[in-house]
């Protein structure tokens, strides 16, 4: 098979590739980036560039400034990729993706992995119906397409993204039955602990401020510090029951849109075996690499939300660091430090919210380990918290043992959707760290491909 | 002390030898590894077969053909005492050659056995016969064979199945273990394991079923086991209609109506990781079988170190310095797992007589320096 080679390569072109591949540009690098959508941005800044003007307005000026990024990109001289999709990734550069109906090769003195982030599981009772999705997935479809939910829509959890969406809707003038907020007095405690430091990142702040002010000035019925919540319905969900202040509370809807905060895309860094940490304020893997970047002695960097999750701003920077430490290996850039500094300092300045977002918006232990056994966890393999709970009974230690145990994790996900819940599930009911539970053995293909794909 | 009997290594080769024993009342407590072992019983590729095996060692044809036998009373034991069902499919088996020169070398190999060893019959077929029963076949068929012993299992339920039903019979799993050291106190005659962690465990019965790790472990007791990783590359499509009715030996669908694919044979040490070409490779050739294939979606590969010895067949064996200790290593433990079940476990809970033969399982053949070993298996 015939091999491209390149200086570097970026799988994914959201801020943190788009970034990488300007500034490795500028070093005079060669630089591939291939991304899976058809258009450049990533999750935060899709479709910024043909999205109609209207449609700009009402995504806001966050949105509207990745258009900057992306056309600084498209005039860096980067390859770029669409519709690829990375199937396979090697310590050594070596990169398969599928394009055109075709398996190829790519080879990468380094390669930058920046495949973003995802959205966290919602594993509530009922979340499986359909009518119920995320705020992330609703988001996409309202970047994308300009698609608005037709009936009363009810968002419910916590996080930047939910009231963001919950702003966005606002704007378009979508009918918004309610918005269920999860986060309760006692996190708002926990997280004035760390308001000073996030005063470094004051307009982030500010912005979150006027969000939430914005959706209390509207007429939407706002419900917070929420427990207990539950999708009900049959064959479609028909409402949202939860509990406030002791009493019950339930709210019909055709479209339940859940979310509660995104976690690193670890797929690919799992799937070369790198080590991982579980990050016990965010409640995630991350990949452990050097401040550059770097995984390891390998050829691979990670950079925003899939090495941590920092906002579009920080993974620009990261993309640029890295970019910069690959620029200094292979010899472009013998004096790093100098160009790094800058770098350096905004990123600090981006990241200073971080922990304040962290504490705020925890998402509850209710809603990531679940309470009841009823609880489908592998959407896949409609494997339930129950069932899960019973394995570890039988003696399963971790999440590559459920697999043998009851098919949880081996759908097309890949464990996607199931892994974090069910590392955390196993780790409560053994009493232990997710740290000493582990993960799913994350093996390629990364994502499902055509058997045909192989074949000439 | 409550238990006779250690296994160490809770695989599908441990799990029905200690069933076996626990069946007959015999206290047995089994040390398993934790959630990141090897395993090669999760990469097993799930086949119950016979066909093409033993063609350098008749007692291990005889052997396969018969653990065939005695599967579905496994099969009926386990459903009925865990309600866990592994999924035995006993439908007749087949094999695909794409050249007259592969169906010729099948046909020698086969007939070879059959010469050898009673009740394994088998028969040849051309495409447009093959095509009555594999409908979809793709025209760089060149032909195959069959055998009715052929079939196949669900390897992930019946190691389930196995450890619920050690548990019903009150047998002891020990996860998260690793046997670091194993030995004998010749004044009482009791074994002792000791885990890498300090744990310790005592018995006067010890079985050594740990795949991999019998080659460290054997030594230790008086027992070869020289076994070698040897890579398996399997593939595994989403959910597919059915449409294969009868497993292959390198393609089946399985109940749930996934498709697999595999399995390679490679030496490569202990990296059980994926390869582009190896996974290539195995996708071309099944989409040549079926050509309908190339429209499914790829959703998994995974790599499994079968535990080798040089050449290819089981170690089974009693410790002359050590009596009491066993060790019992095969990469077939979904085949042979009946015969592991009702003979190898009764034989090592000292319940019955060494089976016939057996001399030829033994790891003693390993020990002439002028022999050298073929790695067909």
């Amino acid at each position: 098979m015939n091999v491209e080679t390149t200086d570097l390569a970026i799988i994914g072109a959201g801020p943190a590739g788009l970034a990488a591949a300007c500034e490795a540009r500028t070093l005079g690098l060669s630089v591939t980036v291939l991304d899976e959508q058809s258009a450049v941005g990533g999750q935060i800044y899709r479709n910024v560039v043909s999205a109609p003007r209207a449609r700009s307005a009402i995504l806001g000026p966050d949105y509207s400034a990745g258009a900057e990024l992306v056309s600084a990109f498209a005039s860096s001289g980067a390859l770029h990729l669409d519709s690829a999709v990375v199937w396979n990734v090697a310590t050594d550069g070596t990169i398969d993706y599928i394009r055109e109906g075709r398996t190829r090769k790519l080879s990468g003195k380094y390669v930058l992995l920046a495949s973003g982030a995802m959205e966290r599981p919602f594993p509530i009772e009922g979340w499986t119906l359909p009518g119920v999705m995320g705020a992330g997935a609703a988001q996409i479809l309202l970047k994308s397409a300009g698609a608005l939910p037709r009936e009363p829509v009810v968002l419910a959890g916590c996080g930047p993204l939910l009231y963001l969406l919950g702003w966005q809707y606002l704007r378009a003038g979508a009918r918004i039955a309610a918005l269920v907020d999860t986060t309760a007095t006692s996190d708002y405690v926990r997280a004035s602990r760390h308001l000073m430091g996030a005063l470094r990142s004051w307009k982030e702040l500010r912005k979150g401020l006027g969000l939430i002010a914005a959706l209390r000035r509207s007429n939407i019925a706002l419900y917070s510090g929420c427990s207990d919540l539950r999708a009900e319905g049959t064959c479609k969900v028909e409402a949202l029951a939860f509990r406030q202040d002791g009493r019950s509370v339930r709210i019909p809807t055709s479209l339940l849109l859940v979310h509660q905060g995104v976690v690193p895309n670890t797929q690919l860094s799992w799937s070369v075996k790198a080590e991982h940490r579980w990050n016990k304020a965010q409640l995630c893997w991350e990949p452990v690499t050097d401040i550059w970047g770097r995984l390891g002695e390998t050829a691979l960097y990670v950079a925003g939300d899939s090495r941590s999750i920092v906002g579009a701003q920080a993974s620009a920077v990261q993309g640029r660091l890295a970019a910069l430490s690959i620029g200094n290996r292979l010899g472009v850039l013998p004096d790093i430090t100098i160009r790094a500094a800058p770098y350096l300092e905004s990123l600090k300045r981006y990241t200073a919210i971080r922990p304040f977002l962290d504490a705020l918006y925890r998402p509850k232990d209710e809603n990531r380990v679940p309470v009841s056994d009823k609880v489908v966890v592998c959407r896949c393999e409609e494997v339930t918290a129950g069932q899960i709970r019973r394995f570890v009974g039988l003696g399963c230690q971790g999440p590559n043992q459920t697999k043998a145990f009851g098919r949880c994790g081996m759908g097309p996900c890949q464990g996607r959707f199931c892994g974090l819940t069910v590392t955390e599930t196993i780790a409560r009911e053994r009493q232990l760290e997710p740290a000493d539970v582990g993960y799913y053995r994350i093996r390629p293909p990364i994502k499902p491909v055509l058997l045909g794909d192989f074949v000439e | 002390m409550s238990d006779r009997m250690i296994v160490i290594g809770g695989g599908l080769v441990g799990a029905a030898v200690a069933f076996g024993a626990a069946r007959e009342g015999l206290g047995v407590c089994v040390l398993d590894q934790g959630d990141s072992a090897f395993r090669a019983s999760r990469g097993n590729f799930g086949l119950v077969w016979v066909s093409s095996k033993g063609a350098e060692m008749p007692r291990y044809a005889a052997w396969s053909r018969d653990a065939l036998k005695l599967w579905p009373d496994l099969q009926r034991e386990l459903q009925e005492l865990t309600g866990v069902d592994s999924g035995l499919r006993q439908v007749g088996g087949f094999w695909l050659g794409f050249s007259d020169k592969e169906m010729k070398a099948r046909y020698e190999l086969l007939s070879g056995i059959s010469r050898a060893v009673d009740g394994i019959p088998f028969r040849m077929m051309e495409p447009s016969e093959l095509r009555h029963y594999l409908p979809g076949l793709g025209p760089k068929v060149a032909g195959g064979s069959f055998c009715e012993l052929d079939g196949d299992a669900n390897p992930l339920m019946l190691l389930r199945a196995l450890h619920s039903g050690l548990i019903e019979k009150g047998a002891d799993i020990v996860s998260n273990v690793d046997v670091v050291q194993v030995r004998y106190d010749q004044s009482n005659g009791v074994f002792e394991a000791v885990a890498a962690d300090g744990q310790r465990w005592q018995a006067e019965r010890l079985v050594l079923a740990a795949g991999l790790g019998n080659a460290r472990l054997a030594p230790q007791v008086g027992l070869q086991a020289p076994v070698k990783p040897s890579r398996g590359q399997v593939l595994i499509t989403e959910r597919l209609q059915p449409f294969l009715h009868y497993p292959m030996n390198k393609l089946r669908q399985t109940v749930e109506g996934s498709v697999q694919i595999g399995s390679s044979s490679e030496d490569v040490g202990f990296d059980d990781g994926t390869t582009p070409d190896v996974i290539e490779w195995q996708v071309k050739r099944a989409v040549a079988a079926f050509p309908a294939l190339a429209k499914a979606r790829l959703v998994r590969a995974w790599g499994a170190l079968r535990p080798l010895a040089p050449d290819a067949y089981p170690i089974y064996e009693e410790s002359e310095s050590c009596p009491g200790a066993f060790v019992v290593t095969s990469h077939s433990g979904v085949t042979l797992a009946a015969a592991h079940c009702y003979v190898i476990g009764p034989w090592a809970a000292g319940l019955s007589q060494t089976p016939p033969d057996f001399a030829d399982f033994s790891a003693e053949r390993f020990r002439d320096p002028n022999k050298s070993f073929s790695h067909a298996h």
